[in-house]
C-alpha cells in the first residue's frame, strides 16, 4: 500500500471516531447545553450546541430553589456508611473464603453464587415486611441495611475472587519472617489487592448513589429523599415546564460519580474481571 | 486438631456479619417470597390471605392472557437482540481503536466511557426527556429539520422496543468495549504476522484467529452481560412504564412484569410466583454456564 493511501485511511479513521464520539455523547452534550442556554424556547426548532447566550440561572435555581443539596447531604451520608460498613464486613468475609479451610466453605461459596442471580428489585416487598415492624422504614439506618445486604453477596465475590489469584507465598514467606495473621493481611495482602478494593468500593458507592427505586418506595417527605429518588420525583412531577432545570440537576448530579469513575477506571478491568462479576 | 477447630472458628467469625446482612436482606425475602408465592395475596387479602399451593405458578405457566410467558418471550428477544449488537458493535470499535498509529486511541476511549460513566438513570431519564420527548426532544426537532413528521418514540410496542435497546445499547457498549480492547491488546501480535504474510483480510484474520484468542478472555465478561442484559429493569421501567407518566406502549420484560404485579395491581401472590420462576431459571443459567466453563477448562 502505498504512504497517500495509508493517511488518507487514518485520517477517515479519525474522522470516523470522532463522528462516533460525538455522537454518543449527543445526550448529555444536549443536556449541558439546554442547562447553560439563556433563550430556551421548549418548542424551538433552532437549537445549537453551543447556546447563543449564557446563563447560570439554572444551576442556581438548581442548588437554592429545590432541595438538591439537602438530597445531595442524604445521598452522602448514605453513600459513604454503605460504602465503609460494605467493606467491614466484606474484606474479613472475603479473606475467610479465598485464604482459610474450613467445612462449609465451598458451600456458602456456592450459595452465594445462587444468591447474586436474584434481582435484588424482586426483594423490595419482602424487605418492607421484614423492616417495617422494627421500624426501620422512613430511616437511613434502614435503607443502609438494605444497601449493604445487596452489595455484600458481589463484595464478597469480588473480593474473593482477587484475593485467589493474590499468590499466597508472599504471605508465608512474610510469615516465616515473624509477621502475624493481622500484620500480613494488613501490610501483605490488602495492598496487593488494591485494585479490587478500590474498585469494589466504587461500586457500592455508584449503587447507592443510583439506587432511585429503594429510596423512593421506603422514604417519605422530599426531605429524606436522596439525589436519584429526588431527581427521579423532579422529572414526574414538573418536568415538562422545566426541562433546562431538571438538565441542569442531571449534571450536577453526575459531577461527582464522573470524577470518582475516572479517577478509579485504571483499576476498573483488573479490579472487576478476576472476580469474575458486576456489580 | 485444637489450632484447625480454632482456625473454624475465626473464618467464621470473619463471615458473620456479611452473612447475617445476606441472611437478612437477600435470603429472607426469597424465603418470604416463596412461601408467599403459595397464598393469595393480594389488595383485597392483605391480611386474610391463605395458601392457595401452586396456582399462582399454574395461573403464571400455563393461562397465556397472565402476560408471564410473553414478558418472557421478550425478555429471550430483548437479551439475544442485545448481546449480538454488543458483542459485534464491541469487536469492530474495538479492533479500530486498536489499529497502528492511530494517534488519539486514549482521548477515544475516555470519550466512549461516558455512558458507563454517568449515573445510569440520570442518562435514561435524559433519553427519555431530551431526546424522545415527542414535543421537545432532540430527535423530533432533528425530524422536524428534515422535513418529516414527529414520531412518538414511546407509544408503540415496536418502536419502544427499538428505543430501549437501543438506550440499552448506548449504556452498555462502553464496558464491552474496554473488555474486548484489553483481550485484543492481550493477544501476541507475533501471532498475527504469519497470517498477514500469508495475505489473510481483516475479517479473515479476525474470524480464524482473533475470535478464538479472544473467547477464553472475554468469556467472563460476556456471561456477566448475558446476566445483566436478562435482569434489565431500569431502561424499560423509567423510558416507559414511571408510575403516573406511561408512554402507552405495553413493552413488559420479566422484571417490570413481576414489579408490575407487585406494586401497581398489588397482586402480591401471584407477583411472587413469577419471582420465584425466575430466580429458577436464573439458577439453572448459572448453573449451566458454569458446567459448560468446566468442561471447556478441561
Amino acid at each position: 500500500m502505498n504512504k497517500t493511501a495509508k493517511r488518507a485511511g487514518l485520517l477517515l479513521l479519525n474522522v470516523f471516531f470522532i463522528a462516533v464520539c460525538f455522537g454518543v455523547l449527543v445526550p448529555i452534550l444536549y443536556a449541558f447545553s439546554v442547562s447553560l442556554n439563556a433563550q430556551n424556547s421548549i418548542l424551538g426548532t433552532d437549537f445549537s450546541f453551543i447556546p447563543r447566550a449564557l446563563t447560570l440561572e439554572n444551576y442556581r435555581a438548581v442548588l437554592f430553589d429545590r432541595p438538591v443539596l439537602l438530597w445531595l447531604g442524604n445521598t452522602v451520608t448514605l453513600a459513604l456508611s454503605s460504602v465503609c460498613i460494605a467493606m467491614l464486613v466484606a474484606v474479613p468475609g472475603a479473606y475467610s473464603l479465598s485464604r482459610l479451610r474450613f467445612k462449609g466453605r465451598k458451600s456458602v461459596f456456592n450459595g452465594l453464587i445462587l444468591l447474586y442471580s436474584f434481582p435484588a428489585i424482586l426483594s423490595m416487598f419482602a424487605i418492607y415486611r421484614l423492616l417495617s415492624p422494627i421500624g426501620l422504614i422512613n430511616t437511613k439506618a434502614g435503607l443502609i441495611i438494605v444497601y449493604v445486604g445487596t452489595m455484600a453477596v458481589f463484595g464478597l465475590l469480588n473480593l474473593k475472587g482477587y484475593f485467589d489469584s493474590v499468590p499466597v507465598e508472599i504471605e508465608e514467606a512474610a510469615q516465616i519472617d515473624g509477621a502475624n495473621g493481622l500484620q500480613t493481611v494488613m501490610l501483605i495482602l490488602l495492598p496487593l489487592a488494591k485494585p479490587a478494593l478500590i474498585v469494589t468500593g466504587m461500586m457500592v458507592l455508584i449503587y447507592v448513589w443510583n439506587e432511585y427505586i429503594y429510596a423512593i418506595t421506603f422514604m417519605t417527605g422530599a426531605d429524606n429523599y436522596t439525589l436519584a429518588a429526588g431527581l427521579y420525583s423532579l422529572q414526574a412531577t414538573e418536568m415538562s415546564g422545566s426541562w433546562p432545570v431538571f438538565a441542569a440537576a442531571s449534571i450536577v448530579v453526575s459531577l461527582p460519580i464522573l470524577a470518582v469513575f475516572f479517577a478509579t477506571q485504571r483499576f476498573m478491568v483488573s479490579g472487576l474481571t478476576a472476580g469474575g462479576v458486576k456489580g | 486438631m485444637g489450632k484447625r477447630r480454632y482456625g473454624a472458628l475465626y473464618a467464621w467469625l470473619a463471615l458473620a456479619p456479611a452473612l447475617a446482612l445476606i441472611g437478612l436482606i437477600v435470603v429472607f425475602p426469597i424465603l418470604y417470597t416463596g412461601y408467599i408465592s403459595l397464598t393469595n395475596m393480594n389488595i383485597y387479602h392483605w391480611f386474610t390471605f391463605r395458601i392457595i399451593g401452586l396456582r399462582n405458578y399454574i395461573n403464571a405457566l400455563f393461562v397465556f392472557d397472565s402476560g408471564f410467558l410473553s414478558a418472557l418471550g421478550v425478555t429471550a428477544l430483548w437479551t439475544a437482540l442485545n448481546m449480538v449488537f454488543q458483542l459485534t458493535v464491541a469487536f469492530v470499535m474495538a479492533s479500530l481503536l486498536n489499529i497502528e498509529k492511530l494517534r488519539y486511541r486514549k482521548v477515544y476511549k475516555t470519550l466512549l466511557m461516558f455512558p458507563w460513566a454517568m449515573p445510569g438513570y440520570v442518562s435514561i431519564l435524559l433519553w427519555r426527556n431530551g431526546m424522545f420527548n415527542s414535543q421537545f426532544g432532540l430527535l423530533n426537532q432533528w425530524m422536524e429539520r428534515l422535513g418529516l413528521e414527529p414520531v412518538r418514540w414511546l407509544s408503540g410496542d415496536v418502536s419502544a422496543f427499538l428505543s430501549s435497546m437501543f438506550v440499552n445499547l448506548w449504556l452498555a457498549l462502553p464496558f464491552m468495549i474496554l473488555i474486548m480492547d484489553g483481550a485484543l491488546q492481550s493477544v501476541d501480535r507475533s501471532y498475527y504476522e504469519s497470517a498477514v504474510i500469508e495475505g489473510a483480510g481483516w475479517f479473515k484474520r479476525s474470524v480464524s484467529l482473533t475470535i478464538p484468542a479472544i473467547k477464553p478472555i472475554i468469556a467472563p465478561a460476556v456471561v456477566i452481560t448475558l446476566f445483566t442484559t436478562f435482569k434489565q429493569f431500569d431502561v424499560i421501567y423509567l423510558l416507559t412504564r414511571q408510575a403516573g407518566a406511561r408512554t402507552g406502549a405495553n413493552l413488559h420484560t420479566v422484571l417490570t412484569y413481576a414489579y408490575e404485579n407487585a406494586f401497581v395491581t398489588n397482586n402480591y401472590g401471584f407477583s411472587s410466583a413469577v419471582s420465584m420462576i425466575l430466580f429458577f431459571l436464573l439458577i439453572g443459567f448459572s448453573l449451566t454456564t458454569k458446567l459448560r466453563a468446566r468442561r471447556a477448562a478441561q
